[in-house]
């Protein structure tokens, strides 16, 4: 079994108008998950934000050697927004998590953009769930990216499903400051991503809740990648991006 | 436990696919744990459906105790030979079910041909596996809706929904009592909400297989954290595979 993995795919669930972790930190330590970057749970990615934040901020105050957390900020909410994500990073939260199913928007579309500027003055990267047409798609975000070539995204599932055989490794070779999250997806596109943009741009997550460590480690089996591959893809890129120090 | 793939492909030369042998890929599903197959083509999903349905048949004929082979029709020809194949590909090729893929294949469920294709795959017991959870063609409810004009025949979403769609598919199962669930391509977290709000005598195991490397382990990881009943993992395993299609 790998150890010292960093999975950048994280939704913590809510239970009980908090945000869970007990249980997804049972897990992640069975399967040498010793960092996880985790964004808050659906409604609070929707509407309740500042909460979601604050939840947030509040389990990577208590669990700094285990916990990094994505803010969240419906771009709708306009200037709330921005104030509610500067907020957050002052608190401590390491990036921007986008959902634009959830949200309600496109992701190239120009609504998005005072977030994005809020990262770029932060130093935070943006990571944007993608694969859901017809407002998530990884040309979309390529489109985002080209728009904000300083900034530096995370291609969510990079695409999957229908998606990450075809757009996914196209739209991040259009934009070299996207990094492909390999979570959902299959032994195939995990090496063509590497294969096609090199490690550094390739970071390991389990998507969980919705999949899970014993499937996404699986999938890697037959790759057999060497240790400094694998140290990359699942450690050092993360820490770079995410900026983790622990 | 026995585990039978209701969804794997005969790789052929189309989407990045290396054709093997029969042998080769009864070998290869054999030593990932499946005891039996449900075989659709690759490349006729491209075109040429005779043709395909032929070197199929071909192709696993030394295997009929392990394959179960589906054919397929391309509803966009002209309806009377697309029915004339169908016919064929039972009486002259053993073919036991039908494979569709709307979005390959470039029709709407509402397509004139999609009935009487449907009746008639009813008439000559053929399950239909549809392609499903992508938009345009291919949304489970799109498909529920042509399904619920042929009760007598039972209609298959090959994938559930996938992703963002599952919900729907759900919904889909619980109107329409010819429709079953392939859980092909499904992540832990929806399976268990899958196996929770659905009848577990219409739920199947489904990969993908043939068409993508290293999809049947991964996949079997999937189900063995999640606590269910080895009564139900047994009926999405095997049994409902078998009572389908003894």
């Amino acid at each position: 079994m790998r150890t010292n993995v960093i999975d950048s795919a994280v939704r913590l669930p809510a239970k009980d108008g908090r945000i869970e972790v007990d249980d997804w930190f049972a897990l992640a330590e069975r399967w040498g998950i010793s960092h996880t970057v985790a964004s808050p749970p659906d409604e609070f990615v929707a509407v309740y934000n500042d909460e979601g934040n604050a939840l947030m901020a509040d389990l990577v105050e208590q669990y700094p050697n285990r916990l990094s957390g994505l803010a969240v900020a419906n771009p709708w909410y306009g200037k709330k927004a921005v104030d509610s994500l500067k907020k957050a990073f002052e608190r401590g939260l390491c990036g921007l998590y986008l959902h634009p199913p959830r949200q309600g928007f496109q992701l190239a579309e120009s609504v998005l953009d005072p977030l994005i500027e809020v990262c770029m003055e932060y130093d935070k990267a943006i990571y944007a769930h993608t694969g859901t047409p017809i407002c998530a798609m990884p040309f979309q975000l390529a489109e985002l990216a080209r728009r904000f070539g300083e900034a530096t995204f995370v291609m969510g599932h990079m695409g999957w499903s229908d998606f990450a055989g075809y757009d996914a490794i196209p739209a991040a070779q259009q934009s070299p400051n996207i990094l492909l999250d390999t979570s959902y997806t299959t032994t195939g596109l995990v090496k063509g991503a590497i294969d096609a943009i090199g490690v550094d741009r390739v970071l390991f997550g389990t998507g969980y809740p919705q999949s899970r460590p014993g499937p996404e480690f699986e999938k890697l089996k037959p790759l057999n990648l060497p240790d400094d591959i694998f140290n990359k893809y699942a450690n050092e890129n993360a820490r770079r991006v995410w900026r983790i120090k622990t | 436990m026995k585990v039978i793939d209701s969804h794997t492909h005969f790789p052929g030369t189309s989407f990045g696919a290396h054709p093997r042998s029969g042998d080769e890929i009864r070998e290869e599903f054999e030593s990932a744990g499946l005891c039996g197959a449900w075989i659709m083509t690759t490349d006729g999903l491209r075109g040429e459906p005779a043709r395909n349905n032929d070197l199929l048949a071909e192709g696993i004929k030394d295997h009929l105790d392990f394959f179960v082979p589906f054919c397929t029709v391309w509803p966009n020809e002209e309806t009377d030979a697309t029915l004339s194949e169908l016919e064929r590909s039972v009486r002259d090729l053993g073919m036991r079910g039908l494979k569709l893929h709307p979005w390959l294949q470039a029709f709407s469920l509402t397509h004139p041909a999609v009935l009487p294709i449907l009746k008639k795959a009813g008439e000559l017991g053929l399950p239909v596996l549809f392609h499903d959870g992508t938009p345009p063609y291919c949304t489970p409810l799109q498909i529920a809706a042509a399904a619920e004009k042929v009760p007598e025949t039972t209609i298959i979403l090959g994938h559930s929904g996938i992703n963002d769609l599952y919900k729907d598919a759900i919904l889909a199962c619980h109107r329409h009592r010819n429709i079953h669930l392939c859980l092909c391509s499904q992540k832990a977290g929806c399976i268990q909400e899958f196996i929770r709000q659905c009848p577990a005598e219409r739920l199947l195991f489904g990969t993908d297989a043939g068409f993508g490397d290293n999809l049947i382990k991964p996949a079997i990881t999937g189900y063995l954290d999640l606590g269910v009943s080895d009564e139900i993992l047994n009926k999405i395993f095997y049994e409902n595979a078998k009572a389908l299609l003894p």
